[in-house]
C-alpha cells in the first residue's frame, strides 16, 4: 500500500510535472502568437507561425533541447515593420532576442525587463524611438546589448549599469542626449562601448575609464562631449580602439595615453585639443591609425617618429597649428606609413625630410607655407599614388623624375611658385587621373607627351604662363572630364582631336590668344556642360554640329570674333548662362532661345544681331539678366519680357528700338538696372516705372522721350543714378520727386527742354558726387542757395540755361568740386572768391565779373574816399597789428599757428575764412589728372562709338565693356 | 585619403584659385562677414566670371572694379581687409552704415583710390599709417566714427588730398601741419575732445595728450 501509494504519488507527480511542462510550453507558444500581431510582415516570414505546427520549428524560433523553452527569437533582416509588442515580456525563457535590421517603430516596451534570462538583445538598425527603458537594468544576465541605429532620444538610463555582465554595449547612431552615467564604472566586464553619433554632452567621466578595465573598444565619436580626456584613461590597458572624434574635448593630449600600449587606433579629430604632441605617443608601438586632425594643436610634428611607431600606416595631423619643418625622423626608411596628411598647418621648410619614407602612398601637405623645390629625388617615393602639395610656396621646376612615380594618380601642386616647363616625362604617368598645376608660374609649351596620360580625368593648368599651342593629340585623353587651360598665353587653334574626349564635361580655354575656328568635332562632346572661351581671338561661324550638344549649361564665348548665327548653341535646352558679348554674331535671335527654361543670364551685347527680339524670350521666367545692348535690334520692346519677372538687369541700350517705354516695366519689381539709352524711343516716361522700387540705375538718355518727369519717380528711393539727358523732356524738374532721391550720386538731365527753376530740393541730395548736370535746358531763375550743401559733388554743370541773378556765396562750400560750368547763362554779379580757381570758360557767356574774368569795374578811389575816420583808425591799427604778427612770424611761426587754433576753438568760429590757396592746386590738377576724368566718360560716350565700329568691321579691339 | 571633390562649378567659378576673378572673390569674402538685413548684397554671386554685374559695384571697361557704393545700406560688420585687393578701386563709399571694428591697414594698398567715404559708422582704432600710400586720394571722410589715436603725420605726403574730414571722433594728439594739412579748415577736426591743435614741431610731442 505504501509502495502503491508512493508509486501513485510518483505517477501523479509525473503527470503533474508533464502537465506543468505542457502548460509552460503552451504559455510560450501562446506568447509567440501574442507578439506576432504587432509585427507587420510584408514578406510573410511569419506565415508558418500557426498553432497547427510545432512552434520550435517556426521561423526564427530556437527551443531548448527539451523543446519546452523558447531560448531564442531571431528575426533579423526579415523586413518586419510594425512594433515590438509588450507581450514580449511573456517569453520569459528567452536568452537571445534579435530583431535587428528591420523597420520596427515605436518604443521598446518596458516589459522587456521581465526577460530575466536574456543574454543578448539585438534591436539595432530599426526605427525605434522613445526613451531607452530603464527596465533594461533588470536584465542581470545581459551580455550583449546592441540597440543603436534607431531614433531613441532622451538620456541613457543609469540603470543599465546594473547589467553587470554586460560585455558589449552599442547605442550608437541615435539621438540620445544628456551625459554618460558615471555609474557605468560598474560594468567591469564591458569590452566594447559604442556611443557614436548621438547628442551626448557633459564630460567623459573619469570613473568610466577607471572602472571598466576590460574595455577594448571605446567610441564616443560625433557627440558633444566636453572637458578634457580623463587621465584615468591609463587604466584601460586592454584598449585597442579609442575614438573620440568630433566632440568638444579640450585641454591637451594626456601623456597617460602613452600607457595604452595595446592601442592600434586612436582618433581625436575634430576637437578643441591644444598644446603639443606628447613624445610618449611614440610608446604606442601597436598604433596603426593616429588621427589628431582639426584641433588646435601646435608645436612641431617631430615628436612623432615611425622609428618607434613601426606599425603606423595612417598619420593625420591636418588642420592644426603645427609649425616648423619636417624632420627626417618623422618617417624613416623602415616605416609602414602609407598615408601622411599634415595639410592646413603652418609648416615651413622643404619636403626633403620625407624622401626616405618609401612606404608612402598618399602625402598631403597642402595649405602650409612650405618652401624650396620639389626635389628630384621625389622618385624615391616609389609607392606614391597621391601627391598633394597645393597652396604652399614651393619654387623651382617640376623635376623630370616625377615621371618615375608610375603609381601616381593624383598630382596637385596648384597655387605655388613653381616655374619652368612641364617636363615631357609627365607622359609616363599612365595612371594619373588628376593633374592640377594651376596658379603657378610655369612657362613653355604643354608637352605633346601629356596625351600619353590616358588615365587623366582632370587636367588644370589655369593661371600659368604657358605658351605654344594645345597638343594636337589631346584627343587621346578619352577619360578627360575637365580641361582647364584658362589664363595662359596659348596660341594657335583648338585641335580638332579635342572632340574625341568624349567624356569632357568642362572645357575652359578662356583668357588665351587662341585663334582659328571652333572645330566641327566639338559636336561630338556630348557630355559638355561648361565651355568658356572668352577673351581669345577665335573667329568664324560656330559649327552646325554644336547643335547636338544637349547638355550645354554654361557657355561664355564673349570677347572673340565669332560671326554668323548663334543658333548652333541653342540645341541645348539646359542653358543656364549664355554670354556671347562682344563678337560679330549676326542675324536674328532664334526663337529656340526660349527652350532653355532655366536660363538666368543671357548676354548678347555688342554684336550685330538684328530684327526683332523673339517673343519666346518671355519663356525665360528665371532670367535675371538680359543684355541685348549695342546690336541692331529694332521694333518695340516686346511685352513678353514682362513675363521675365525676376529680371534684375534689363540692358537694351544702343539699338534701334522704337515705340514707347513700356508701362509694363513697372511690373518688374526686382529690376535694379534699366538701361534703354541710345534708342529711338518716343512718348513719355511711364509713371508705372515708379513701382520698380529696387531700381538703382535708370538710364533713358539719348532717345526722343517727351513729356515731363512723372512725380511717381519719387517712389524710387533707392536710385543711385538717373540719366535722362538728350531727350525732348519738358516741364519743370519735379521738386516732389527729387527730394526722395536721397541715395543719388549721379543726376543727368541735360539736353532737354526743362523749364522753371532749379528746385532747391536738389540741394538736399547730399550724396551727389559724380555729376549734377542740368545743362542745355531752359531753366530759369536763380541758382538755389541750397546747392552749397552738395559738399561731395565733384562736377556741376548748369551751362546753357536761362539762370540769372548772382552766384550764391554758398557755392563756395562745394569743396569737392573739380569741374564747374555755369557758362551761357545770364548770371551777373561777382564771382565768389573761392570759385575764382575755375577757368574762365566755366563762366563764359555770362555777365559775371571778377576773377577769373575781368574785375568788376568799381573805382578803388571812391571806396577809399568814403572811409570814415573810424575806419581809417581801424586800418592804422590793423597795419600796426599786422606788423606785429609779421614780427611774430619771423620769431616763431609755429606759435602763430597754435594761437590761431586757440582763437578759433574758443570762439567756435563758423566762418570758413582763411584757408587761402585751397583752390590753386585744384585748377591745375583737374586738367592734369586725365585718368581721373575718364571715370564718367565711359558711360555716355561708349555707346555710339561702339556701335559704329562694330557695324563696319569686326576687327575692333576687344577692350569694350560688357 | 581625404578626397578632393570634383565640383565642376566650384572649380571653375568660385575656386579660391581663380585669380582672374580675385576682385569678386575679395568682395565675396568680405560679404561673408557682413550682416545685410535689407539684402542689398543679394546679387553678389561669386560664381560669375567677374563682379561687374553685382549691384553697388561698378567696373571699368576692362572689368576691373572702380566703385563700391554701399552708402546708407544698413550693412553691419567689419571693413574687410580683402578690400585692399581691389587694386583699381577709385571710390570706396561705405558711409552711413553700422560698420564696426578697425579700419584695415590693407586699405592703404588701394593706390588708385580717389575717394574714401567711411563717415557715419562705428569704426574704432586708429587711422592707418598705411593711408600715406594712397597717392591718388583726394577725398578722405572718416567723420562721425569712434576713431582714436593720433592723426598719422605720415599723411602729409598725400599731395592730392583735398578734403579731409575726421570730425566727431575721439582722436588725440596734435594735427599735422605739413602738405595738404596746410589747407584743411579747422572744422575738419571738430569734436575730437582730445585733439590739441596743430602740432608745434619741437615744442609739443606729436602724440601730446594721447
Amino acid at each position: 500500500m505504501a509502495t502503491m501509494e508512493r508509486s501513485s504519488m510518483l505517477l501523479a507527480f509525473c503527470a503533474l510535472w508533464s502537465l506543468a511542462a505542457l502548460a509552460e510550453s503552451a504559455v510560450n507558444y501562446a506568447h509567440l502568437l501574442d507578439v506576432r500581431p504587432d509585427f507587420v510582415d510584408p514578406r510573410g516570414v511569419l506565415s508558418g507561425w500557426s498553432p497547427g505546427f510545432d512552434p520550435c520549428g517556426w521561423r526564427g524560433v530556437t527551443c531548448s533541447e527539451s523543446k519546452n523553452h523558447v531560448l531564442a527569437l531571431n528575426l533579423s533582416g526579415c523586413g518586419l515593420s510594425g512594433t515590438l509588442s509588450s507581450k514580449i515580456g511573456g517569453l520569459r525563457s528567452l536568452e537571445t532576442l534579435d530583431l535587428s535590421s528591420n523597420s520596427l517603430s515605436g518604443s521598446i516596451p518596458s516589459e522587456i525587463g521581465m526577460l530575466k534570462n536574456l543574454k543578448q538583445l539585438l534591436l539595432y538598425s530599426n526605427s525605434l524611438s522613445g526613451h531607452i527603458p530603464p527596465e533594461l537594468g533588470l536584465l542581470k544576465s545581459l551580455k550583449v546589448l546592441r540597440i543603436g541605429d534607431n531614433s531613441f532620444s532622451g538620456a541613457i538610463p543609469s540603470q543599465l549599469s546594473n547589467c553587470i555582465e554586460l560585455e558589449v554595449l552599442g547605442i550608437a547612431y541615435c539621438q540620445l542626449s544628456g551625459g554618460i552615467p558615471p555609474e557605468f564604472n560598474n560594468l567591469s566586464k564591458l569590452k566594447i562601448l559604442n556611443m557614436e553619433k548621438n547628442r551626448l554632452g557633459g564630460t567623459a567621466p573619469e570613473e568610466l575609464f577607471s572602472g571598466c578595465n576590460a574595455l577594448r573598444v571605446v567610441s564616443m565619436a560625433d557627440n558633444m562631449l566636453q572637458g578634457e580626456i580623463p587621465s584615468s584613461v591609463r587604466e584601460l590597458a586592454e584598449l585597442r580602439t579609442l575614438n573620440l572624434a568630433n566632440n568638444h574635448i579640450s585641454g591637451s593630449i594626456p601623456p597617460e595615453l602613452g600607457k595604452l600600449t595595446s592601442l592600434n587606433y586612436l582618433n581625436l579629430l575634430g576637437n578643441k585639443l591644444t598644446g603639443t604632441l606628447p613624445p610618449v605617443l611614440n610608446q604606442l608601438t601597436e598604433l596603426r591609425v593616429l588621427d589628431l586632425s582639426s584641433n588646435n594643436l601646435s608645436g612641431t610634428i617631430n615628436a612623432i617618429s615611425t622609428m618607434h611607431l613601426k606599425n603606423l600606416t595612417y598619420l593625420v595631423l591636418s588642420n592644426n597649428h603645427f609649425e616648423g619643418s619636417i624632420s627626417s625622423d618623422l618617417c624613416t626608411e623602415s616605416s609602414s606609413l602609407q598615408n601622411l596628411f599634415v595639410a592646413g598647418n603652418s609648416l615651413t621648410g622643404t619636403v626633403e625630410g620625407l624622401l626616405s619614407c618609401g612606404s608612402l602612398r598618399s602625402l598631403d601637405l597642402s595649405n602650409n607655407t612650405l618652401t624650396g623645390t620639389i626635389p628630384s629625388e621625389i622618385d624615391s617615393l616609389v609607392n606614391l599614388e597621391n601627391l598633394v602639395l597645393h597652396n604652399n610656396s614651393l619654387t623651382g621646376g617640376l623635376p623630370p623624375q616625377i615621371g618615375n612615380l608610375s603609381n601616381l594618380q593624383m598630382l596637385s601642386l596648384f597655387h605655388n611658385g613653381i616655374t619652368g616647363r612641364i617636363p615631357v616625362e609627365i607622359g609616363k604617368l599612365q595612371r594619373l587621373q588628376l593633374l592640377y598645376l594651376y596658379e603657378n608660374q610655369m612657362s613653355g609649351g604643354i608637352p605633346d607627351e601629356i596625351a600619353n596620360c590616358t588615365g587623366l580625368e582632370e587636367l588644370d593648368f589655369f593661371g600659368n604662363n604657358l605658351s605654344g599651342s594645345i597638343p594636337e593629340m589631346i584627343g587621346n585623353l578619352k577619360n578627360l572630364e575637365l580641361l582647364q587651360l584658362r589664363q595662359n598665353g596659348l596660341t594657335g587653334r583648338i585641335p580638332p582631336s579635342l572632340g574625341y574626349c568624349a567624356r569632357l564635361q568642362a572645357l575652359a580655354l578662356a583668357d588665351n590668344r587662341l585663334s582659328g575656328e571652333l572645330p566641327a568635332s566639338f559636336g561630338l562632346l556630348a557630355e559638355l556642360s561648361l565651355v568658356t572661351l572668352y577673351n581669345n581671338s577665335l573667329r568664324g561661324p560656330l559649327p552646325e554640329s554644336l547643335s547636338s550638344l544637349k547638355n550645354l549649361s554654361f557657355v561664355n564665348l564673349s570677347h572673340n570674333k565669332f560671326n554668323g548665327s548663334i543658333s548652333p548653341l541653342l540645341g541645348s535646352n539646359s542653358i543656364v548662362k549664355l554670354d556671347l558679348t562682344d563678337n560679330c554674331f549676326s542675324g536674328e535671335v532664334p526663337s529656340a532661345i526660349g527652350g532653355s527654361r532655366n536660363m538666368t543670364r543671357l548676354r548678347l551685347g555688342q554684336n550685330l544681331l538684328s530684327r526683332r527680339i523673339p517673343n519666346e524670350i518671355g519663356q525665360l521666367r528665371w532670367l535675371d539678366l538680359l543684355d541685348l545692348s549695342f546690336n541692331n535690334f529694332e521694333g518695340n520692346i516686346p511685352i513678353e519680357i514682362s513675363n521675365c519677372s525676376r529680371l534684375k538687369h534689363l540692358l537694351l541700350a544702343g539699338n534701334g528700338f522704337s515705340g514707347e517705354v513700356p508701362a509694363w516695366l513697372g511690373t518688374l519689381n526686382a529690376l535694379g538696372e534699366l538701361d534703354l539709352s541710345s534708342n529711338q524711343l518716343t512718348g513719355g516716361i511711364p509713371p508705372e516705372l515708379g513701382n520698380c522700387s529696387s531700381l538703382l540705375k535708370l538710364c533713358l538718355q539719348d532717345n526722343s522721350l517727351s513729356g515731363s518727369i512723372p512725380a511717381e519717380l519719387g517712389q524710387l528711393t533707392s536710385l543711385n543714378v538717373i540719366n535722362l539727358q538728350l531727350n525732348n523732356l519738358t516741364g519743370s524738374i519735379p521738386a516732389a520727386a527729387v527730394k526722395h532721391w536721397q541715395k543719388l550720386y549721379e543726376l543727368r538731365l541735360s539736353e532737354n527742354y526743362f523749364t522753371g527753376g532749379i528746385p532747391p530740393e536738389i540741394g538736399e541730395l547730399v550724396e551727389l558726387q559724380v555729376m549734377l548736370d542740368l545743362s542745355k535746358n531752359q531753366l530759369s531763375g536763380g541758382i538755389p542757395w541750397s546747392l552749397g550743401k552738395l559738399t561731395k559733388l565733384e562736377r556741376l554743370n548748369l551751362s546753357f540755361n536761362q539762370l540769372d541773378g548772382q552766384i550764391p556765396e554758398s557755392l563756395q562750400q562745394l569743396t569737392s568740386l573739380h569741374r564747374l560750368d555755369l557758362s551761357e547763362n545770364p548770371l551777373s554779379g561777382e564771382i565768389p572768391e573761392k570759385l575764382s580757381v575755375f577757368p574762365a570758360s566755366s563762366f563764359a557767356g555770362t555777365h559775371l565779373c571778377d576773377a577769373p574774368l575781368s574785375s568788376c569795374a568799381k573805382p578803388m578811389d571812391g571806396k577809399m574816399a568814403r572811409l570814415s575816420n573810424a575806419a581809417v583808425a581801424g586800418i592804422v591799427v590793423a597795419i600796426v597789428s599786422t606788423s606785429a604778427v609779421v614780427c611774430m612770424v619771423l620769431l616763431c611761426m609755429l606759435v602763430k599757428v597754435w594761437s590761431k587754433w586757440m582763437e578759433v576753438s574758443v570762439s567756435n568760429s563758423d566762418s570758413d575764412a582763411g584757408e587761402e590757396g585751397f583752390g590753386e592746386k585744384e585748377g591745375v590738377q583737374g586738367g592734369a589728372n586725365g585718368k581721373y576724368w575718364k571715370v564718367e566718360a565711359m558711360k555716355t560716350v561708349g555707346s555710339s562709338e561702339k556701335q559704329s565700329s562694330a557695324s563696319e568691321t569686326c576687327t575692333v579691339d576687344k577692350d569694350g565693356g560688357n | 585619403m581625404a578626397p578632393i571633390p570634383m565640383l565642376l562649378v566650384l572649380l571653375f567659378a568660385a575656386s579660391p584659385a581663380s585669380s582672374s576673378n580675385s576682385e569678386g572673390e575679395a568682395l565675396h569674402a568680405w560679404r561673408a562677414r557682413l550682416t545685410d538685413p535689407t539684402n542689398v548684397l543679394q546679387s553678389w554671386d561669386p560664381t560669375l566670371v567677374n563682379p561687374c554685374t553685382w549691384f553697388h559695384v561698378t567696373c571699368d571697361p576692362q572689368n576691373r572694379v572702380i566703385r563700391l557704393d554701399l552708402g546708407n545700406s544698413n550693412i553691419s560688420g567689419p571693413i574687410g581687409s580683402e578690400l585692399g585687393r581691389l587694386e583699381h578701386l577709385q571710390y570706396l563709399e561705405l558711409y552711413r552704415n553700422n560698420l564696426k571694428g578697425k579700419i584695415p591697414a590693407e586699405l592703404g594698398n588701394l593706390k588708385n583710390l580717389i575717394s574714401m567715404d567711411l563717415y557715419g559708422n562705428h569704426l574704432q582704432g586708429e587711422i592707418p599709417k598705411s593711408f600715406a600710400k594712397l597717392k591718388s586720394l583726394r577725398f578722405l571722410r572718416l567723420n562721425n566714427n569712434k576713431l582714436t589715436g593720433s592723426i598719422p603725420r605720415e599723411l602729409v605726403v598725400l599731395s592730392n588730398l583735398k578734403i579731409l574730414d575726421v570730425s566727431n571722433n575721439d582722436l588725440c594728439g596734435t594735427i599735422p601741419i605739413g602738405g595738404p594739412f596746410a589747407n584743411f579748415p579747422l572744422q575738419s577736426f571738430d569734436n575730437n575732445s582730445r585733439l590739441n591743435g596743430p602740432e608745434l614741431q619741437g615744442l609739443v610731442p606729436y602724440d601730446f595728450g594721447c
